[in-house]
């Protein structure tokens, strides 16, 4: 066999294609479909960082066991945020250096999402995150898909609970003065008057207070028939509740989600008894709840809560929108989950719109004497 | 005047927390000549030390307080080897960096062991309070009324009619002339210490009902705390105890007729005030530029 230079030359520049060609043949058409997922697994929030990963290891093993998707099985990879700003920008970055990686999980905490952003926006493939601050999916970041309802659909739910359901119109708003706080009570304030009702007073409080009495006197002077709240930190939201309890105000009062946590519940104890609360998973407002309700506590027995059933939702919607695509393009990926309609997950109905939010709407539960108990679902179409 | 009640009531109530933190800063002051900003995490690890024993280990809540209270004397005979001895012959400066690296390391210490989460803790009463006719009174701060008012009289008695506490009015005031009386200064300072922790985990015990127990409690406090000693006068323990409560008065007062959101801001700014115009505080001497 003689080499000619024609050969040598087609050789030489085979061998150089050769990785780029292996790599990008793995990227499209390996043995799994990589998913990364971003975590707390240390750091302030590493207790909620097992429920998430326990919700998106749930959703894994049942799509896998299925016969997975495009004929491979799902890999999740995960990578410890830390619970912080820097610590999940290293995390996503170490994950996108991984080109087989098709999609990702972000976090459940605003601040991280926006952290993570600039870089999503970099990489161009899709993020599945669960933060709920309404600029999140105002960026103009076409990569980020969210799967709780966000705020502002809260404020909304509160006021036509309280107006609708409960006949209350003269509201007292208390919220804090951070920005959680103030932008939930603003959501909640405009949103009572289309309703027809009254702020009687809007109170904010700063976070870590110690003493609430002259707040509690002042929404008992004026006169409020109803309580809408969004606090922040639960000894807060303890400390209050006691304090109106003892001074004798028993209106009616519907909270931001912290009013219906395990945490909260525990430190208020009766005297949140007979509360009402937003909250974006409730285990009984859904066929498709309760069946994630049931897999959860069977797989960890324990109760499920959103930290575990938005990852699991992210996967299966990511799962499902790669399938409709028939690839794992970015783009085409991006366009399967836009179309995705009455998707029936763990949090609710996704009916995906142009921003990226999948939910529009929330569960109203009561506190029952301790027991949180599904009482509505109020959805809105705008 | 309902309203004025309630809130004379209450005020009286958390400044009297203050109050009691406030007395652990002047002792030490005293005798050392420095600013424990540690004194806050007394507070809390003593507030935790009672979590563990009464609701996870299920002790009777006495012996779990008198556990609480001696664990927090072990820890002021560790805080003042650890953290004041080796550095007691260097300016003051040193040594209040070493009591805020202190109370960084007992909260962060904490949080690894028992988590984030805050605590219940169940106080001594049964019943939560009392309606007195249109002022309701809680029970447990009353209890943290009538025991400041207790330690009060206790402090004066022990400082005025005891020799240990001439010996530490002594040592507090001149550290060599006690010394060449024979007066053992370092013991003196460690029973400062000792006595120092004791009473910021009572006041953690005492207020962990109402606040609940949390890794940041500490820190709320102490803040208030420091406040109030700077507006008593720093080396002044019936200064601490009015200044705590006078600072307690303004914020609820202020919070009720100004604004709630700026409740912490009142505090701030009559400790301004007082270090712009009496930095001596209402009765101390002029010591606040040490702080």
């Amino acid at each position: 066999m003689t080499l000619t230079r024609r050969g040598f030359t087609a050789g030489i520049a085979a061998g150089l294609a050769a990785p780029y060609i292996i790599g990008h043949a793995r990227a499209q058409g390996g043995g799994t479909i990589k998913i990364g997922m971003c975590a707390p697994i240390t750091g302030p929030a590493a207790e909620a960082g097992k429920y998430a990963t326990g919700g998106a290891k749930l959703a894994v093993e049942a799509i896998n066991k299925a016969g997975g998707i495009l004929g491979k099985q799902i890999e999740l990879i995960i990578e410890d945020d830390q619970t912080t700003n820097p610590g999940i920008v290293l995390a996503f970055s170490k994950l996108a250096a991984n080109p087989e990686i098709v999609g990702f999980l972000g976090s459940i905490r605003s601040t991280q999402v926006h952290a993570m952003a600039p870089d999503v926006m970099k990489l161009g493939k899709p993020v599945m995150f669960g933060g709920t601050d309404p600029n999140l999916t105002k960026l103009g970041n076409p990569w980020l898909f969210r799967f709780r309802p966000n705020d502002s659909y809260s404020g909304r739910v509160i006021a036509e609970y309280g107006v609708k359901t409960l006949g209350k119109k003269k509201w007292a708003v208390l919220h804090s003065t951070d920005a959680f706080g103030t932008a939930g009570g603003k959501a909640l304030t405009e949103a009572l008057g289309p309703l027809g009702a009254t702020v009687a007073i809007d109170q904010g409080y700063a976070n870590q207070s110690q003493d609430f009495t002259p707040v509690v006197l002042a929404i008992k002077q004026s006169g409020a028939d109803i309580l809408g709240s969004y606090f922040t930190f639960e000894n807060d939201l303890g400390i209050f509740a006691r304090q109106l309890r003892q001074l004798g105000v028993n209106i009616p009062w519907v909270g931001s989600p912290s009013i219906v946590n395990v945490t909260a519940l525990k430190l208020a104890g009766p005297a949140l008894y007979g509360t009402y609360g937003v909250a974006d998973y409730a285990e009984e407002s859904s066929d498709a709840s309760k069946a994630f309700g049931k897999t959860y506590r069977d797989a960890f027995k324990v109760a499920p809560d959103n930290q575990s059933s938005w990852p699991f939702d992210a996967i299966n919607v990511l799962a499902l929108a790669i399938k409709n695509a028939g690839s794992t393009d970015p783009q085409k990926i991006r366009e399967a989950i836009l179309a995705i309609k009455k998707y029936p997950g763990a949090e609710g109905e996704y009916n995906f719109d142009k921003n990226g939010d999948g939910l529009h709407g929330y569960n109203i539960v009561k506190n029952d004497k301790g027991n949180i108990v599904f009482d509505k679902h109020i959805e809105f179409d705008n | 005047m309902d309203l004025v009640l309630q809130l004379l009531f209450t005020g009286i109530g958390i400044g009297s927390v203050y109050a009691l933190v406030a007395l652990g800063f002047v002792l030490i002051f005293r005798a050392t000549n420095v600013v424990n900003f540690a004194q806050g995490e007394f507070s809390m690890v003593a507030a935790y030390l009672m979590v563990v024993c009464a609701v996870d280990l299920s002790l009777p809540y006495w012996l779990s307080f008198i556990i609480a209270l001696a664990g927090m004397a072990v820890i002021g005979v560790i805080f003042n080897l650890g953290v004041y001895y080796p550095l007691r012959h260097r300016t003051y400066l040193p040594v209040i960096i070493a009591t805020i690296g202190a109370s960084i390391l007992m909260a962060n210490g904490v949080l690894a062991l028992y988590g984030p989460q805050p605590q219940v803790l169940q106080g001594w009463f049964d019943t939560p309070g009392i309606q007195l006719g249109p002022v309701y009174l809680d029970n447990q701060y009353l209890l943290i009324i009538a025991v400041t008012l207790a330690l009060v009289v206790f402090n004066w008695w022990f400082f005025e009619h005891t020799m240990i506490g001439k010996k530490l009015q002594a040592t507090s005031q001149d550290k060599e002339m006690a010394s060449l009386l024979g007066i053992s200064v370092s013991t003196m300072i460690m029973i400062t210490f000792i006595y120092s922790a004791v009473l910021g985990g009572l006041a953690g015990i005492l207020v962990a009902p109402i606040l609940f127990v949390s890794i940041q409690m500490g820190a709320t406090i102490a803040l208030k705390a420091f406040a109030a000693t700077i507006i008593g006068g720093f080396g002044d323990v019936a200064g601490a105890i009015i200044g705590g409560i006078a600072l307690g008065i303004i914020e609820t007062f202020g919070a009720a007729y100004i604004s709630v959101p700026y409740k912490d801001g009142f505090a701030f700014l009559v400790l301004v005030l007082f270090l712009i115009f009496r930095p001596q505080g209402i009765f101390g001497e002029r010591v606040a530029e040490k702080a």
